[in-house]
């Protein structure tokens, strides 16, 4: 995990604008803005590196976004950008020519909730550049106000309770990493429950080959019905070794975590009711401790950490 | 998307067809007879008032950009030289206009009317970075196509650039102040 690859000390272009979802159609639009707005933009930005350093050192670094795992509402995590799993996030950060409207807020005033997100992109002397997005929720009282003037369409900061940008963003990206601050947010940004739900038998065809033995096709089915089922496929394939488990070994540690299967044409089926459950194992969601001598206790963890 | 800024766009536009203004102020009002309908003072002075105020108005423009730092990136995809552009604005607008005749009240009011209409289509068009004063200055006018890529948020719409580059190459990021929408400067390279 590195740092984030942009100097915030000298920073060369700050670009405002909006991502508005119309009619099942989505947009980007950059918005012209002055040079307060701008340096108040600067600042969410730094502020949020600011609250992820802090975040790293109090947990010991970031940790890897999983799918399947519970996260707190504010803590620093990351992924890779060239994680599929990244794909609508990774697109705004490299959109280029980008359209421009100053009157866009102007235009959709009657439906604000049209405004999916808002993002800020920065460039350094060197020409690397940064996203950084945020949720729209406090933005959307702008459209109360007209802004415009003659000379210019460009927003301008103004004093009152007319317009507050927030005080940090929940996702910065460089070139190679998302670093994400907000981990519901990134999952609302990056529109990962469709992401997810739409790679399910991509994902049940990179685990067939290492578990030929099990039937995946009910398991498919379900997956595609329950977005839970999807994310555990998602991060089975992604950071879970499944080459290597015997049908012995699975049949024995299901037998043990309480989970329903049968064997028919030599191949493991899941009992109806059970698909999640054997998604958990797989995922090393499911484990049982016998503390007490013929006893064994069955737990699932919502979230959890390889020693 | 629709242009915006419509003030900017109109004064640039007539910032654009300034020069025929000196051109006029120079030779008269009438090229052949004296008995002219207007008074060659006042023509003098409107054509100056007409040359002025629009080269100010974009001088204010371009200065406002500045002060409120409106820049945004540019990537080229293919860049096209329109030099070719000047040459017939100039041919096709201003030398015909320059010949006209505005001596008789049915031969002004047809001119102005045949300028007004150019001055329709150059603001409608989005023509108003067609200027000789950038040219004046050594800017040279590019079109700028984006970059042929799939990204669901890419612009696809050409932008005019304003700049001193001899050449623009695909590949080239451009940090550029906003005249319009469409029309962007470049600082000085």
């Amino acid at each position: 995990m590195s740092e984030v690859k942009f100097n915030f000390d000298n920073i060369d272009l700050v670009e405002f604008g909006v991502v508005i979802n119309e009619a099942d159609e989505e947009k980007a639009i950059l918005v012209p803005v002055d040079e307060n707005v701008q340096n108040a933009l600067k600042d969410m930005a730094k502020e949020t590196l600011k609250l992820m350093k802090r975040y790293a050192q109090n947990r010991g670094g970031p940790t890897k976004y999983e799918p399947t795992e519970k996260y707190e509402s504010s803590e620093y995590i990351y992924l890779s950008i060239n994680d599929e799993k990244a794909g609508h996030i990774k697109q705004l950060h490299y959109a280029e020519n980008l359209l421009l409207d100053g009157n866009i807020l102007d235009k959709i005033k009657h439906n604000p909730s049209s405004i999916f997100c808002y993002f800020c992109r920065l460039r350094d002397k060197k020409g690397q550049r940064l996203t950084a997005l945020r949720k729209a929720s406090q933005f959307k009282g702008i459209l109360k106000k007209r802004l415009l003037s003659i000379m210019t369409d460009a927003l301008r900061l103004i004093d009152g309770p007319v317009f507050k940008l927030d005080n940090n963003f929940s996702i910065l990206v460089d070139s190679s990493i998302i670093h994400i601050l907000r981990p519901n947010e990134f999952e609302f940004l990056g529109k990962l429950k469709e992401a997810i739900l739409a790679s399910v038998s991509k994902n049940i065809e990179a685990i067939r080959n290492d578990i030929p033995f099990v039937d995946l096709d009910g398991l498919e089915k379900y997956a595609k019905a329950h977005p839970r089922a999807a994310r555990y496929l998602a991060s089975i394939k992604t950071n879970m070794q499944i080459s290597g488990i015997t049908k012995e070994s699975l049949k024995r540690v299901c037998e043990e975590a309480g989970v329903k299967v049968y064997e028919e044409k030599d191949k493991i089926k899941v009992q109806k009711g059970y698909e999640m459950a054997f998604l958990e194992i797989l995922d090393r969601r499911r484990y049982v401790i016998e503390l007490i001598e013929g006893s064994p206790e069955r737990f699932k963890a919502d979230s959890r950490k390889k020693l | 998307m629709k242009e915006g800024l419509r003030f900017v766009r109109f004064f640039m536009v007539l910032s654009s067809i300034s020069p025929l203004f000196i051109l006029w102020a120079i030779r008269g009002p009438c090229i052949s007879t004296n008995n002219c309908v207007i008074s060659e003072q006042y023509f003098i002075i409107f054509c100056i008032f007409m040359f002025i105020i629009p080269n100010l108005f974009l001088g204010y423009r371009i200065f406002v950009a500045w002060k409120l730092n409106e820049k945004r990136e540019i990537a080229v995809g293919r860049a096209e030289d329109h030099r070719d552009h000047l040459l017939v604005y100039l041919f096709t607008m201003l030398l015909p206009f320059y010949f006209a005749d505005l001596s008789t009240w049915r031969s002004l009011s047809a001119t102005l009317i045949a300028l007004a209409f150019i001055i329709f289509l150059f603001w409608h068009l989005n023509l108003h970075y067609m200027n000789i004063i950038f040219a004046v200055f050594g800017y040279r006018v590019f079109t700028v196509y984006p970059p042929e890529e799939n990204n669901l948020f890419s612009g696809r719409m050409a932008f005019v650039i304003i700049t001193k580059r001899v050449n623009l190459f695909q590949g080239e990021r451009l940090i550029v102040y906003r005249i319009s929408n469409t029309v962007y400067l470049e600082e000085n390279k």
